[in-house]
Order: structure tokens, then C-alpha cells, then sequence
């Protein structure tokens, strides 16, 4: 086994004891198995051309030297020199104080102070943090290149027993203190915190620079395999890992606190999270944030937000239209039960990681998230959406939901009114139909997704089932001319929507029914 | 081709004899190699002695530490003739001033603070061929007058005073031209001991002593990090020089592997050293 030697180094090191050092390192060393040496400057005072000399041959035996605790003198005799490039030579930490700082920010990880106007630090929890830090400098660093607003630490600093990165952030406040003393402010505070997350997920993150949030969510829903109903983990876990890999970014803490103004920029912070997936689990994080956290004891929110809870699920709410682009309650529904399935998920892991089940309240809240689980795992299929999508159950009771979706992307489309009226006649027919039928008698779900195209104008909206195959177009048109009571019953609510669709088609793949209405506006 | 134009044998501050030095030399695979013991001739002359057909091209070389009021420099002298001309004076008065300086030491010490050795002791430092500060810190702590080579250092052979006498840089530059051969700065960027220069100070430095004939600097060197090297490499192109490549090897007394002087197969800046090389193969 080979290990890492740690070596200190101390006082002043020249051409009188460099010699003598020398050979003291290589009495050390020798018979140790040590392929890599980690030196500890903390102590030494000065280095000179004959102590650097020395170093640059033990590393021709050593090739794996690091150098820590170097003070701001030598490492800039170490800079100078080109040492800095040739090994890793790590500067000593600046010691700082939180004691009667103001909290800002909260993470996964650490939480943020402010350590005077112009400056935060940022405190990690795990006390050999510097791996943390230097991920989340580096992932900072992408973000910024990519283009999203962040702020990115200049130094490292030593807080307590743990460490801290230090962020220029320049009379910033968050939106959790916006909202907290300034609610007239929220839809202002929704825009804002909506533009930029879209940013974020618009951001394309090269292979390989970023963890995937799926496979984390996975490593969560593992976690859970002895705490849920087998067949309902075995669906959990299928709805996760049905979800198509994304290299979209995602931030992973999206909340109102690692979101703030500074000056009249709005800047999100806290990279450390920076994963790239399907917004849903971004989602699942907010939900987490502004509901799931404290919707068993609601007092959670103020203490780590600032805001009451009514605020916070407004909030959130709001936040969750604007993202998704709809007034539909019903597809913010729908959003929001797949973010919870995740969620819940991880909270549940949270809190029983964190002897959630030792304690009658803990054990309580844990049901409490364990069956809302449940339930919502049994009534979902999927774990994707999409804006022009609506997913709901194939119940005559949602054919409302159903046309409020469709008839919202028609008005911003100009259609006119007419063909509006048409198509939520054909809607009604195609929508009932399935209802009644595809899954008859049990219950299933229904997908209704509007397209819109220019250059002829037009609107396709197309219904999606998994119900037994049936080709509604197949049936022989009915006779218009009989006399109505020679007529057999149904059968004309297709007759007219194809007369008063431009196109009617149906294919039955992969089993799905899917039914396209294409209308010319 | 390898090649390793500084090092030591025991006739310095080496541990290998000549003759060691050679069949290591050769087991290394240098294809050319050059002897540079402090203010000595000795090592060369027991290395003509031994080549043999098929050998190594052997390029003698001696070293000189000098000072003047500007500082402390170590100058390279190659290729010069080694029996006749001005080197082998040059080097005997070297090699007379620098026991000199021992004997000055040992005397002051002893009279002005009580520290004497016996006479064994004594004579065993002035057969050294190149006894230093570092032999006498060795005697001081084996009669209890110090507890380490450092305490000894720090407390006493500091602080003795500086003798006026030394070699200048002209005065080793001069001597080895004069010789026949070419003088080379070495290790630039550590000028002795504990010098660190870089930047207008060294520039200053190689103006100055080119102002007194030197030629060359050694770029390619075992202790240099790739951006002290290329600084050098960039003074001997602004300065039109020569440049050396050599590994400081002084067998156990350091850590330096014969032959590591930085300069490796992929290196493309080699028609200084390929220049030099001409010069002094086709002279010496």
C-alpha cells in the first residue's frame, strides 16, 4: 500500500540546512512506500534558491508533491519560480470570523454569511471541504462561461475548524429577503426568479463537466427500497429511470435564497449543486424548498426562508405558471404531482438518513410524505412534461381541464373564434370517446398535445392513449340523408369532426392510440 | 544523445572517484560529459587517464565560485588546455586561496573563541582537495562545540568575518579564455547558495559578465523548473550565447541523477548547446 508522507517544514530554509534537510527527507523516507508527500508549510518562514533546489529533486524521486499552508511570502517565491505550475502548492488560509454575521444563504452543503458590506463567505459543513470548494469554484467558473449570471470565490479562508470560500457580493439581497419585507414585490420577484431559471435550463452543458441529477435521483429512490410498498418502489423506480438523459443544466438548490439582486443584476448563487437532467428534478428541489420541506409543520418555512408559508406557496405557485407558461390549474397539476414524486422522495431519504424514524414526530412526518408518495406513484405514468403537452386522467370530469389547456394556446395563436368553436367541439368528441372507452371499465390516462405551425398556419392537436387499439375513423361515415330515426345511435360526433377538421389521422404505435386534429387557420 | 556537462567527483564535493564517475557516466548511456569540480584539475587529468576507444566524449571543466561587490556567481570553464597555459596556474592559486581562507578561519576561531580541534583533526581538513565551511561545521559538532551542522552555521561560521580575498568573475573569465577555453554562467538563476535571480537583475548580471568575455549560460539544468529555463533560454537568444546543459551531480552527496539536466529528446531549442558543443569539441 502506498500513502501519502506528511512532512513539515519549518523555519528558514537556505543553503546552510537545505543540505542537512535533504538528507533528513531521505532518512524519512526511505523504507516507506510513500509515492506521494504532502509537505506542511505552515511553519516555514522562508525558502531560498538552495531549499527550492532541494525540493525540485525529491520530486524527481516523489513525483506527487504538495505543498499546504504555504504563507503569502513563499508561495510567491514559489510562484515566481514556476513551482506553482510544476506541483501543487497550496497558500495558507486566512482565518475569518462569523461570529455575529447575518446568514444570507443556505445550502446542501453550507451555509452563507455576511462578512462585511462587500463580502461573503461561504461556510462548508464538511469539515475537509477543500475538494467541495474547489468543485464548486470550478463549476462556477463553467457556469460563467456559459453564460449565466454567478459570483465566483477569490479565496479560501479558514472559519472555525472548517473552511469557507470568500464571494465579492456587493450590497446583493436575496429574493427570500425581498420577499420577506417587501411583498408588493412578488410579481416582480416571480419574473425575475422565472427568467433566470429558464436560463439555466436553456444552458447546454458539455459531456462530462457536470453529475447527472437522474442518477442521483436514483441512488435516492435505491435508498428507499425496504421503506416503500415493493410494487410501488418498483414503479418509483421505473418512473425515474424512464427519464430521458438531458445535458441541459440544472442548479439543483433553486430556492430564494441563492437567488439575489445585486445592484440591478440578478445573480444565482450556491453552485455547488450544478448537475445537468430534466428540469423535473429541478423542480422536485423547489417544491422541496417552498412546500415539501414544511407542509407537515408549516413553521419550517419562516425560520429558513424569512416568509410565512402562505407566502411561500403562493409563491411557488406562481413561480410554477410562469415557468410552465399557463393559467391552466390543471397543468400546473399535473407539473407539480411529478416534481413531488421526487421530492417526497428525497425528503423521506433525508429525514430517516437523519434518524427521522427515532422520533414519534420524525416517524410522523415521514407517513405523512410516505403516503402522499404513494398515492402519487400510483396515479402517475410518466415523469416528463412538456409545455405543449397536457397529461391528464381519461375522465369525462377533465374534459374541462382539456379544453382550458387547449383553448389558451389557441387565443395566443389570434385563432379565430369560429375555428375555436369547432375545435372544442371536436375536442368534446375525441376526449369523451376515450374517456368512455379506451380504458373501460378501469381508469388510465389521456395526453393532449397542441402544435402550432406557421407557413399555412395551422393548429395539429393530438390525443394519446394507452386503451385498448381502436381506429374511431374506421367506422363507415353515417348516412346524413336518413331520416333521423332510421339513423343508428353515435357515430355522427366523428362525421362532424372530420367534416370540420382540415385533416383527420389515426395510428396506432407503440401501444399508443394516437389521434391527430389538424386545423388550417 | 544524453548529454551532462556539470558534475562533481570526490576530488570537490563529490562522492564518486573519477573512475567511478566514468563507468556511471558510461552506464548512463551520456554520449557526451564534462568534469566541473570546484577550483580542480585533478578529476580531468584522472579522466583522460582513463577513456578508452569508444568512450564518451569527455569535455574538461572546472568550476569557480566568485564574488565581487554585486554578488556571488559560479562560472564554467570548458574546453580549455589542462596541462599547459593559463588554467592550470589559475587553478592551483584557486585551490591556494580558498585553503587560505580555511586556515584564516580556523585560526580566528580558535583565537578569538576558543574553539580549536586537534591536530589530527586539523590536518585531515587541509588534505581534502576542497574543504568548506560545511567540513569544519562537521568537525564542530563531532567536539561538541556545536549541536548541528546548523547550530553551527547559525551561531559561528556566519558570523566570521568575511575574508577580503576572493576570485572575481573577471578574474575566472579571463583565466579560462586565456586557457583556451569557454566560460559559462552557471545555473543562472540561483547565482550561489541562496541567490535567486530572475528578471532585470539577471539580465543586469549576464550584461555585466559579458562585459568581461563570458559566452555561455547554462539553461538546461536538474534544478531549473521549465520557467526559469526558458527565461535563460531567452537571454542567451536576446544575447546570441551559448547555452550548456548539466545535472550538478554530486553522487550521495545530493539527490541529483547523473544526466538530468531538464533537456529531453523532445526538445527543439538545441542549436545554442549544438553551437557550443562544435566550439568546444573542435578547440579543446
Amino acid at each position: 500500500m502506498s500513502e501519502k508522507e506528511k512532512i513539515r517544514l519549518s523555519g528558514r530554509i537556505d543553503s546552510n540546512n537545505a543540505p542537512q534537510l535533504e538528507t533528513d527527507l531521505l532518512a524519512t523516507l526511505a523504507g516507506k512506500n510513500s509515492t506521494a508527500i504532502e509537505f506542511d508549510a505552515k511553519d516555514l518562514e522562508y525558502i531560498s534558491s538552495a531549499g527550492l533546489r532541494v525540493l525540485l529533486r525529491i520530486r524527481k524521486t516523489y513525483p506527487d508533491i504538495s505543498i499546504v499552508n504555504v504563507s503569502q511570502e513563499v508561495y510567491d517565491i514559489f510562484d515566481m519560480t514556476g513551482f506553482t505550475e510544476m506541483m501543487d502548492v497550496q497558500r495558507a488560509y486566512r482565518e475569518v470570523s462569523i461570529e455575529g454575521c447575518e446568514e444570507i444563504g443556505r445550502g446542501a452543503n453550507g451555509r452563507i454569511y455576511r462578512i462585511d458590506q462587500d463580502n461573503v463567505v461561504k461556510v462548508y459543513k464538511n469539515p475537509d471541504a477543500l475538494e467541495d470548494i474547489k468543485h464548486e469554484r470550478e463549476v462556477a467558473k463553467l457556469a460563467l462561461i456559459l453564460g449565466l449570471p454567478t459570483a465566483i470565490s477569490y479565496d479560501v479562508v479558514k472559519v472555525g475548524d472548517s473552511y469557507g470560500s470568500v464571494f465579492e457580493l456587493l450590497n446583493a439581497r436575496s429574493f427570500s429577503q425581498i420577499l420577506a419585507s417587501e411583498p408588493e414585490k412578488m410579481d416582480w420577484c416571480v419574473d425575475e426568479f422565472v427568467k433566470l431559471l429558464r436560463k439555466v435550463h436553456d444552458t447546454e452543458v458539455p459531456e462530462g463537466k457536470l453529475p447527472d441529477m437522474k442518477e442521483t435521483a436514483i441512488s435516492w429512490v435505491q435508498f428507499l427500497q425496504d421503506y416503500l410498498p415493493n410494487r410501488e418502489w418498483m414503479k418509483l423506480m421505473d418512473l425515474v429511470q424512464a427519464v430521458p438523459k438531458d445535458n441541459h443544466m440544472i442548479h439543483g438548490d433553486y430556492h430564494t435564497k441563492n437567488v439575489v439582486l445585486q445592484g440591478d443584476e440578478v445573480l444565482i448563487i450556491d453552485m455547488d449543486t450544478l448537475a445537468v437532467g430534466n428540469p423535473v428534478f429541478e423542480l422536485a428541489s423547489m417544491f422541496n424548498a417552498f412546500i415539501g420541506f414544511s407542509e407537515y409543520d408549516h413553521v419550517h418555512v419562516l425560520h429558513f426562508m424569512g416568509f410565512d408559508y402562505e407566502t411561500s406557496t403562493e409563491f411557488w405557485h406562481r413561480v410554477l405558471k410562469a415557468y410552465l407558461n399557463t393559467t391552466c390549474e390543471a397543468k400546473v397539476r399535473e407539473v407539480e404531482d411529478k416534481a413531488r414524486i421526487i421530492g417526497y422522495t428525497r425528503l423521506i431519504r433525508r429525514h430517516i438518513r437523519r434518524g427521522g424514524l427515532e422520533t414519534p414526530e420524525g416517524k410522523a412526518e415521514i407517513s405523512f410524505w410516505k403516503q402522499k408518495l404513494i398515492s402519487l406513484i400510483d396515479n402517475t405514468d410518466n415523469l416528463t412534461f412538456s409545455l405543449d403537452e397536457f397529461e391528464t386522467d381519461a375522465s369525462t370530469e377533465r374534459l374541462a381541464d382539456v379544453q382550458q389547456f387547449i383553448s389558451e394556446k389557441l387565443e395566443r395563436a389570434d385563432c379565430p373564434m369560429k375555428v375555436c368553436m369547432q375545435i372544442e367541439v371536436a375536442v368534446e368528441e375525441i376526449f369523451v370517446n376515450i374517456a368512455s372507452y379506451a380504458y373501460a371499465p378501469l381508469s388510465g390516462k389521456a395526453k393532449v398535445r397542441v402544435e402550432l405551425s406557421d407557413n399555412p398556419s395551422s393548429v395539429s392537436i393530438t390525443f394519446i392513449d394507452h386503451g385498448v387499439p381502436y381506429n374511431p375513423l374506421a367506422k363507415v361515415d353515417p348516412d346524413v340523408h336518413a331520416e333521423a330515426s332510421d339513423r343508428p345511435i353515435g357515430g355522427l360526433g366523428i362525421y362532424m369532426t372530420k367534416k370540420m377538421m382540415d385533416d383527420v389521422t389515426y395510428e396506432y404505435k407503440d401501444g399508443e392510440n394516437i389521434l391527430t386534429l389538424k386545423k388550417n387557420l | 544523445m544524453k548529454i551532462d556537462l556539470h558534475m562533481h567527483s570526490l576530488v570537490s564535493d563529490g562522492t564518486d572517484s573519477p573512475a567511478e564517475l566514468l563507468a556511471k557516466v558510461r552506464e548512463a548511456g551520456i554520449g557526451i560529459f564534462s568534469l566541473t569540480d570546484h577550483d580542480a584539475i585533478k578529476g580531468c587529468m584522472a579522466i583522460i587517464g582513463l577513456l578508452q576507444e569508444g568512450d564518451p566524449a569527455f569535455i574538461p571543466g572546472a568550476e569557480f565560485s566568485c564574488r565581487d561587490e554585486l554578488g556571488k556567481y559560479h562560472i564554467l570553464g570548458y574546453g580549455y588546455n589542462v596541462r599547459t597555459g593559463a588554467m592550470p596556474g589559475f587553478i592551483e592559486s584557486s585551490h591556494n586561496l580558498r585553503m587560505q581562507k580555511l586556515e584564516a578561519r580556523l585560526d580566528y576561531m580558535e583565537s578569538e573563541l576558543g574553539i580549536s580541534f586537534p591536530v589530527q583533526a586539523r590536518e585531515e581538513l587541509f588534505s581534502l582537495d576542497n574543504p568548506g565551511k560545511p567540513h569544519i561545521a562537521k568537525l564542530m559538532v563531532r567536539y561538541g562545540f556545536a549541536q548541528s551542522k546548523e547550530q553551527a552555521f547559525y551561531e559561528i561560521l556566519n558570523h566570521l568575518p568575511v575574508l577580503t580575498s576572493y576570485i572575481r568573475p573577471e578574474q575566472a573569465i579571463e583565466a579560462i579564455i586565456a586557457g583556451g577555453g569557454v566560460p559559462v554562467l552557471a545555473h543562472p538563476s540561483y547565482g550561489d547558495g541562496d541567490q535567486l535571480l530572475m528578471g532585470e537583475e539577471m539580465e543586469q548580471r549576464i550584461r555585466r559578465l559579458m562585459g568581461f568575455g563570458l559566452r555561455g549560460l547554462e539553461a538546461f539544468y536538474s534544478g531549473f523548473t521549465p520557467q526559469l529555463r526558458d527565461e535563460i533560454l531567452g537571454y542567451a537568444d536576446r544575447y546570441d550565447l551559448y547555452v550548456t546543459a548539466g545535472s550538478d551531480y554530486h553522487g550521495r552527496n545530493k539527490m541529483i541523477v547523473l544526466g538530468d539536466t531538464g533537456l529531453d529528446e523532445t526538445e527543439t531549442r538545441t542549436e545554442r548547446l549544438e553551437s557550443f558543443l562544435k566550439d568546444v569539441m573542435h578547440e579543446g
